[in-house]
């Protein structure tokens, strides 16, 4: 084959997806670009504003509480979830009777969508018949039902529901990666006398590296972009409390709540995606330059 | 080898053509099922938002069908993410001839260049049928109609009848203290059974306001949603005592637990069950326990309580908008005869009395029966009840900066505060966003220095 039909064959082939990035992933991005420097809600002719969204937007304590709020969310979710799904896998990583029927069941809340999810867990968590106050009442942990998601604990409760759909994805990411595992590593250290632990630490973990990178990578910018469940259950509230960035960004575009203003705001949402995008951004910078090591190691 | 290559680029292209042409495929349909009505058949396609009365709307376009067999009438409930669907029905050019408008964005859809005037069609007779109940900004937007309107909410406590006989409760509260007194002494005798004295769906914005509005409307008679037309400005005072009420209620463990995050649907459950004594909705509450949540309990419904037992105001009434047309429609004539047929008394009499909601014409008002529906007799048009002009309030929001005002009432509500100190703050960035709002021409709402809800009263019953 010569090089320009070799061309056309490779061009053919990336020019769907190419096309479809351009259209929904690249122009909506530019249009946001020049939005943010305007104030625009969707008719009328869009009044450039200079840099006045952003002053907005430093200004506006509420924007603040949910990057906050994003943080505690996407960090509880992680700091559990990450060793969680680590330890599942390796678990059903082994030779286990029924492993195949244990992995699917914990991949399972991967396929259900958030919302449905949340709606099920609305269940599962009211307080006024809510399953797991009757459960708690019942076993005599609490004497009274706890609003799993009054001001309290709303922002647990997501976490929990977060960690209960995200485990089984990463437990089979963490599989596949353990599948590469060449098994003479551990049989070599099994005759140096090493003992599981020891295994664990100096050849699954090492050996894990660059694929433990890219997942926590994909778990800190899926957990920080998460609201669609938080958006179902709790619609960012009571009063706030469970706002997170991109549920506080999503209101800007597409009003959700009844009571409320449906005007959208175009610009100052515009500015509100850039600068999440941007702390979105850093933070993935920051971990990959601090996790350096894993890919290291080798 | 070669030739399979091809044939993969060839399948790729295919399913790249076939995903891009998705958004046009509606066309097509449209295009094809135009194809499908008879020879020399007007095609109208109608949107609706509201799923309740869908049985009803198809029989009467078969009706009007029938009446017009040169009409072909395609209808549509499109109760998901509605003016979304309508905003992307606009921009592909794919809008409906006629679609039902809430009152909120009636503005908005004709700064959108959506709506097309009624004023080159209404005939002089039909305008004297609704001029009285027109109002700025919900039906007329620079002095054209835009939509007119058919029902309204009317709002009322509504309570359970069987609670309020254990706690030896004979009346329903006619002030706000005697609300929270009940509520306490309902709670007394309930909370073994997981009954409570009051309930609301903060979860919603709506859940203060349903709650809120009502009392206050009633009792007062400057304004509304925070808005005081004698000055022109929004003064969120007016809500203070039912605030305080609210507060002293949660503090008293009257409010039903899980308020918090409750939506409307599961109180209403729960009051079916007969575990909250009071809350506040509209008139479609009785259609609810009809159809969506048969309940064996005893209900009833009164007049919201007011601050001190004067009904000074009119509980207000929602209302406003109804049918519009489309800019784009190509069949304008059309649409105008059937959206004039959907608003005649004849039509409009029948919806009242198949229970779909209270009328608000006088003209219909007058001659409709109260529908066959139990419970519907406590929502009918009383001397208090009333429709109150529109406020700034959605075009304000649009331009605030800071905690909206039902995040902070709530968080009051559940938590307490420095209430008069949070009104202070909310009148101040409210008054802000309104003169942004102003100046940006989001809306033409101004101070009525003569307004009194006083007035209102008495303008929704024939005497």
């Amino acid at each position: 084959m010569n090089g320009t039909k070799r061309q056309i064959n490779a061009w053919t082939f990336v020019a769907p997806s190419l096309i479809l990035t351009l259209i929904f992933g690249v122009y909506p991005v530019f249009w946001a670009l020049k939005y943010m420097f305007y104030d625009y809600q969707g008719f009328g002719t869009p009044l450039f504003i200079g840099l006045d969204n952003f002053e907005r937007l430093f200004r506006d304590k509420d924007f603040w509480h949910s990057v906050v709020n994003t943080f505690i969310y996407a960090g509880g979710k992680l700091i559990i979830t990450i060793p969680l799904s680590f330890i599942l896998a390796v678990v059903l990583n082994r030779a286990l009777k029924g492993r195949q029927l244990l992995r699917a069941i914990y991949f399972m809340p991967t396929v259900i969508s958030a919302s449905v999810m949340a709606i099920v867990f609305y269940v599962i968590f009211n307080s006024y018949n809510g399953m797991v106050n009757q459960l708690l009442l019942g076993a005599g942990i609490i004497s009274s039902p706890i609003d799993w998601l009054g001001a309290k604990y709303a922002l647990l409760t997501a976490i929990i529901i977060a960690i209960w759909g995200a485990i089984g994805n990463y437990m089979l990411l963490f599989i596949a990666g353990l599948q590469n595992i060449p098994e003479d590593l551990y049989e070599a250290a099994s005759i140096d006398g090493a003992g599981p632990l020891r295994k664990m630490w100096s050849i699954t973990v090492p050996m894990l590296g660059p694929v433990l990178q890219m997942i926590i990578m994909l778990a800190i910018t899926v957990s920080l972009k998460g609201y669609e469940s938080i958006m179902v259950l709790t619609e960012g509230g009571p009063y706030g409390k469970t706002e997170v960035m991109y549920l506080y960004l999503y209101k800007l575009f597409f009003p959700v709540s009844s009571g409320g203003s449906s005007i959208q705001q175009f610009g100052y949402g515009s500015a509100v995606g850039f600068t999440t995008a941007v702390i979105v951004g850093l933070i993935t910078l920051i971990y990959f330059y601090v996790s350096k090591k894993l890919n290291d190691i080798y | 080898m070669k030739r399979n290559q091809w044939m993969l680029a060839g399948a790729s292209l295919l399913l790249a053509g076939s995903l891009a042409g998705c958004a046009s495929s509606n066309n097509t349909n449209a295009e094809a099922e135009e194809g499908n009505a008879a020879a020399g058949q007007t095609k109208l396609v109608y949107w609706s938002i509201d799923r309740h009365d869908s049985d009803f709307i198809e029989q009467k376009i078969s009706e009007y069908e029938g009446l017009n067999p040169d009409v072909d009438i395609e209808f549509k409930v499109m109760a998901d993410n509605y003016a979304q669907s309508v905003d992307i029905a606009f921009s592909s050019k794919q809008a409906p001839d006629i679609l039902r408008v809430d009152t909120g964005n009636v503005p908005t859809w004709v700064k959108k260049g959506y709506l097309e005037s009624f004023d080159e069609y209404i005939t002089p007779e039909m305008k004297s049928r609704f001029e009285s109940i027109l109002i700025n900004e919900k039906n007329t937007v620079d002095g054209k109609i835009y939509t007119l309107p058919n029902i309204g909410q009317f709002w009322r406590l509504i309570y359970n009848v069987d609670l309020f006989e254990k706690a030896g409760i004979t009346e329903p509260p006619t002030t706000l203290a005697e609300m929270v007194e009940d509520a306490k002494k309902i709670t007394e005798v309930g909370k073994a059974e997981g009954a409570y004295g009051l309930a609301g769906n903060f979860k919603s914005g709506s859940g203060f306001e349903r709650i809120a509005h009502p009392i206050t409307t009633l009792s007062k008679t400057e304004g509304q949603e925070g808005f005081n037309f004698q000055t022109g400005q929004f003064d969120f005072g007016m809500y203070k005592e039912t605030l305080e009420a609210l507060r002293q209620i949660v503090e008293d463990g009257s409010m039903m637990p899980g308020s918090e995050s409750l939506d409307i649907d599961p109180l209403r459950a729960q009051f079916a069950q007969g575990k909250i004594g009071m809350y506040f909705n509209h008139s479609v509450e009785p259609s609810v326990y009809k159809t969506q949540f048969p309940t064996e309990i005893r209900w009833a419904a009164a007049l919201p309580p007011t601050i001190d037992g004067q009904q000074n105001g009119v509980s207000q009434v929602i209302s406003g908008s109804y049918l519009a047309m489309s800019k784009d429609s190509a069949n304008k004539e059309a649409a105008w005869k059937f959206i004039e047929w959907m608003y005649s008394d004849d039509v409009q009499t029948a919806y009242q009395e198949g229970g779909y909601g209270v009328s608000v014409i006088p003209s219909v008002a007058a001659a409709a029966k109260a529908p066959d529906i139990a419970g519907i007799e406590y929502f009918l048009p009383t001397k208090f009840d009333g429709i109150y002009p529109a406020t700034p309030f959605g075009a304000t929001e649009g331009r605030l900066e800071g905690t909206k005002k039902m995040d902070v009432f709530n968080r009051y509500i559940f938590t307490g505060g420095d209430l008069d100190k949070e009104i202070q703050d909310l009148n101040t960035r409210y008054n802000a966003a309104l003169e942004k709002a102003v100046a940006a021409g989001d809306t033409t709402v101004e101070a009525q220095p003569d307004f009194s809800a006083a007035d209102l009263q008495g303008s929704l019953v024939i005497e």
